[in-house]
């Protein structure tokens, strides 16, 4: 569904993707893993068209897309959990999950997708009349995530969901982003617990200084050694 | 002395309607599209002549001209946005550099957008009278044309906040203010948000040109003070908060009234002072975050 061909990105002189190859197929849970800096961050911006790179292709379901904004990447089904969340804290949780059905295909909808977010996160719904800055950490994360979904997407782009929350709440994000697979939404999921990932994920890229240096099935690659000494610290 | 108390709050109120309109017309500009925009007075002059020169040749009541001057304004805007300052904005490469040259490209466009009127209208101070008839609130009298002025900017005020707060366009307006890249991704156009925000900003100028015009003479250099009061009725209710403007006029309005009635020629002075005390104790503003 998704391809990305000997991609290419800078930050001005600064080289941060390096040939980078990546396929996503319908109904996959794909990971993405690699230290601090071996640019995921930066491959997911190529993807929801928040950088465009310097060579190389990006398509999705037959169209390329590395030349579109981000805005006409969302209408055609991708949507993005930023790292760190990036809600809008002057909004209500409510108004946040509403600007996610921005696209006019997902506005008509709205009333609707918000209930069925807070059938999946109740806690979203005793808090929709707060301001999203007075949310905690946990409650935002998952209104970033609520709100990635209240487009309706295909393809739905995980950054880091949940980085800093309590191992509870780890739990609780893992379970929903498997359960979306069952939905038929297909995910692409960096996270910094890596066994915990691997373990939920068909497929793995390990991602080192910018290029690809593995992949593959991740229950092969939970049995590598170089995955075993770099990631899990055994 | 009640009424003399009374008699500047009321003028305070006045003439804070009247700044709270242009300011929040700046507000979206800066706070928004990131364009401190110098040349926000000039709106206000071609909306306070043209409004003038429809009434005095074609007997156009100046209140059915803001249906004219408000979308007209508004395209220019749009297209002003749309061609020089999106390009700046691409060309930029970052935020900070773009604020810069945005300012010195609106420097330019107000000597341009001056100069142009001054061909066509030439130096002279106009005016002209409508609704100038006295009206009495508890003792203090007032001409009709100030209060309509009042009702129209807290009218103006009003409809904006439901605009923002109620509407999907503007509710994109509010999420581009918070985080530009992010409503990119939740499917926001972020070049036709910016550029309908700068369009609105042009419109409330050319509204308040309207406005400033039943009430006071207008002439093709007026906009520069205009532009300063702005900047500093923005800075003081905090960058980027729309109902820091509205606040912030109506509070400028209040201290211009108070001190002209013990000095008429200090008020612009006491502003600048407010403004320098500000920056030194305060420079996020009343609503500001910092
Ligand atoms: N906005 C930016 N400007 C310049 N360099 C950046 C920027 N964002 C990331 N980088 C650099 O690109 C590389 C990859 O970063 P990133 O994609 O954020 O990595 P990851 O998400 O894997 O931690 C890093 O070396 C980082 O310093
Ligand atoms: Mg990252």
């Amino acid at each position: 569904m998704l391809e990305i061909r000997a991609v290419n990105a800078c930050y001005g002189k600064i080289q941060a993707l390096w040939d980078v190859c990546l396929e996503v197929r319908e109904a996959e849970i794909i990971a993405l893993v690699g230290s601090n800096g071996a640019g995921k961050t930066t491959l997911l911006h190529i993807i929801s068209g928040m950088l465009h790179p310097v060579s190389g292709s990006v398509t999705f379901l037959g169209r390329q897309i590395d030349n579109l904004p981000p805005h006409s990447i969302v209408e055609l089904g991708i949507s993005h959990v930023p790292e760190g969340g990036r809600v809008f804290p002057d909004m209500t949780a409510r108004e946040n999950l509403e600007m996610g059905a921005y696209p006019s295909r997902a506005w008509k909808h709205r009333v609707k997708t918000i209930e069925q977010v807070y059938q999946i996160f109740p806690r979203l719904k005793e808090r929709e009349k707060q301001l999203a800055r007075t949310l905690s950490g946990g409650e935002h994360q998952m209104l970033a995530i609520g709100r990635a979904l209240m487009s309706k997407p295909k393809l739905c782009l995980f950054d880091e969901p949940s980085y800093g929350l309590a191992p509870l709440l780890v739990a609780e994000i893992f379970r929903t982003i498997q359960s979306l697979r069952d939905q038929g939404i297909t995910v692409l999921l960096i996270e910094q617990n890596v066994r915990h990932t691997l373990e939920i994920a068909d497929r793995a890229y390990v991602l080192e200084n910018g290029r690809v240096c593995m992949e593959g099935d991740c229950a092969e690659l939970l049995q590598s050694d170089h995955v075993k000494k770099a990631y899990l610290g055994l | 002395m009640l009424v003399t108390f009374l008699d500047i709050v009321i003028a305070g109120l006045l003439l804070g309607g009247l700044y709270a309109l242009i300011a929040m017309g700046l507000s979206l500009q800066y706070g928004v599209a990131r364009v401190l925009n110098i040349s926000h007075g000039e709106f206000i002059m071609l909306g306070a002549l043209t409004t003038w020169a429809f009434y005095t040749a074609f007997d156009i009541n100046p209140l059915a001209a803001l249906a004219i001057c408000g979308p007209l304004a508004f395209i220019l805007g749009f297209i002003i946005h749309r061609t020089l300052y999106k390009r700046l904005l691409n060309s930029s490469g970052s935020l900070a550099l773009f604020e810069g040259n945005s300012m010195l490209a609106s420097f330019g466009l107000m000597f341009i957008v001056q100069n142009l009127a001054l061909m066509f209208w030439g130096p002279e101070i106009r005016g002209y009278s409508y609704l100038a008839f006295p009206v009495d609130l508890a003792g203090a009298v007032f001409g009709a044309n100030r209060l309509v002025t009042l009702g129209f900017a807290i009218l103006i005020g009003l409809t904006f906040y439901f605009f923002l707060t109620r509407t999907r366009i503007g509710k994109a307006i509010r999420a581009a203010a918070q985080d530009p890249a992010a409503a990119g991704i939740m499917g926001v156009d972020i070049n036709n948000v910016l550029a309908i925000c700068f369009g609105l900003g042009a419109a409330m100028a050319a509204i308040a040109g309207m406005l400033i015009s039943m009430s006071y003479p207008v002439h093709t250099g007026m906009g520069l003070e205009y532009t300063i009061i702005a900047i500093i009725v923005v800075v003081l209710g905090g960058l980027g908060s729309i109902p820091g403007s509205f606040i912030g006029g109506l509070l400028l309005g209040l201290i211009g009234s108070i001190v002209t009635y013990f000095e008429p020629g200090l008020a612009l002075a006491a502003y600048y002072v407010i403004f320098i005390l500000l920056l030194l104790v305060k420079p996020t503003g009343l609503m500001g975050k910092s």
